[in-house]
């Protein structure tokens, strides 16, 4: 059957032993590629990016603020559909990925509300305030951690991954809710620097700079995503032939160390 | 492009903002560092977990093999 070929990619995405040993040559070029665009990143936007003539050099902590808060917002997503794809196909792998997400973005919203409420104080004169934006932020890091909670409120892996999955999905809610937040309501909160649909309200000298910072976190979430996927593919797989022959394997070149 | 400071020491106090820029950064690279080095822990224990486990099933199968 012609059709069948087509999703036979589908299927192999779907094996943990297939992502853990394809994910496993990609490791050294991400790790080099994420550690390079974040130096030179940095380097640029603390270093060489001109400061902003209202806010001073506070402004430079957009270089983290924006790139972190991003991933924030794109890893529930990524989460959320990771959940779907589990209930609906019960693929192994997609729960995994789920489970990963969790603690990753749960730290990215955490780093999303300390560099805006530091960079809070020299701007607006205060770390906090109960505006839309970070409320609902502060909403986004209540369910990461509520997904990362559930998974380990069952007995069964397989309830604790539903249960989870499902309080992804009904957190989506939150997402447009915070992009929008800074158009809805009135906020201290600046709107979006970068809109799909418009050219960015930055100078193109501090503008390439975020991008490359930008880039640099989505190569660090991909990288961060394959660590704890693999390490959590070890665990689940344990009875399997493959990550026996592995472990012992491991085993056997420390103790020739 | 330009560098913005004189010296290392502007860079450092950035006109009175160095402290909240350098919180940032710092806070954010050691929170960033954690996300990789946690996963790579888990990875190894997993593995010597694993190790361990089969050989302690080897044992118990030789045991119980000897009369």
């Amino acid at each position: 059957m012609a059709s069948s070929k087509g999703w036979t990619w589908f299927y192999r995405l779907g094996s943990p032993r297939w992502f853990y040993e394809t994910t496993g040559r990609w490791l050294p070029w991400l790790g080099a590629v994420t550690l390079l665009l974040i130096s030179i990143g940095l380097v640029w936007g603390l270093g060489f990016a001109p400061q902003d003539a209202k806010q001073g050099n506070s402004f430079r902590i957009i270089y983290l603020h924006v790139p972190v808060s991003f991933l924030a917002l794109a890893g529930y997503y990524l989460m959320a559909i990771a959940g779907a794809i589990g209930l609906v196909w019960r693929m192994k792998l997609s729960y995994v990925v789920m489970k990963s997400a969790a603690p990753i973005g749960a730290a990215l919203t955490f780093l999303a509300l300390f560099t805006g409420a530091i960079w809070g104080k020299p701007t607006w004169g205060t770390y906090w305030v109960w505006d839309a934006r970070i409320t609902s932020m502060l909403i986004l890091l209540f369910l990461y951690l509520g997904v990362l909670a559930l998974q380990y409120a069952f007995h069964s892996q397989e309830a604790g991954s539903k249960a989870g999955a499902i309080l992804a999905l009904v957190g989506t809610i939150n997402i447009p809710i915070i992009y929008k937040s800074v158009d809805w309501w009135y906020t201290l909160h600046q709107p979006a620097t970068i809109k799909l649909t418009s050219a960015p309200s930055m100078h193109p000298d501090m503008f390439q700079p975020l991008l490359v910072m930008i880039a640099a976190l989505y190569c660090f979430y991909a990288l961060a995503l394959i660590l704890f996927t693999r390490a959590e593919i070890l665990r689940r797989e344990r009875d399997a032939t493959w990550v026996r022959d592995l472990a012992l394997q491991a085993e056997s070149s420390r103790e020739n160390e | 492009m330009q560098f913005q400071f004189e010296n290392l020491e502007e860079l450092l106090v950035m006109a009175g903002h160095g402290e909240y820029v350098w919180t940032a950064v710092l806070v954010s690279l050691l929170t960033m560092a954690w996300l990789l080095v946690k996963p790579l822990q888990q990875h190894q224990h997993n593995l010597r977990d694993i190790a361990r486990q089969h050989r302690r099933e080897q044992q118990r199968q030789t045991t119980n093999e000897a009369p």
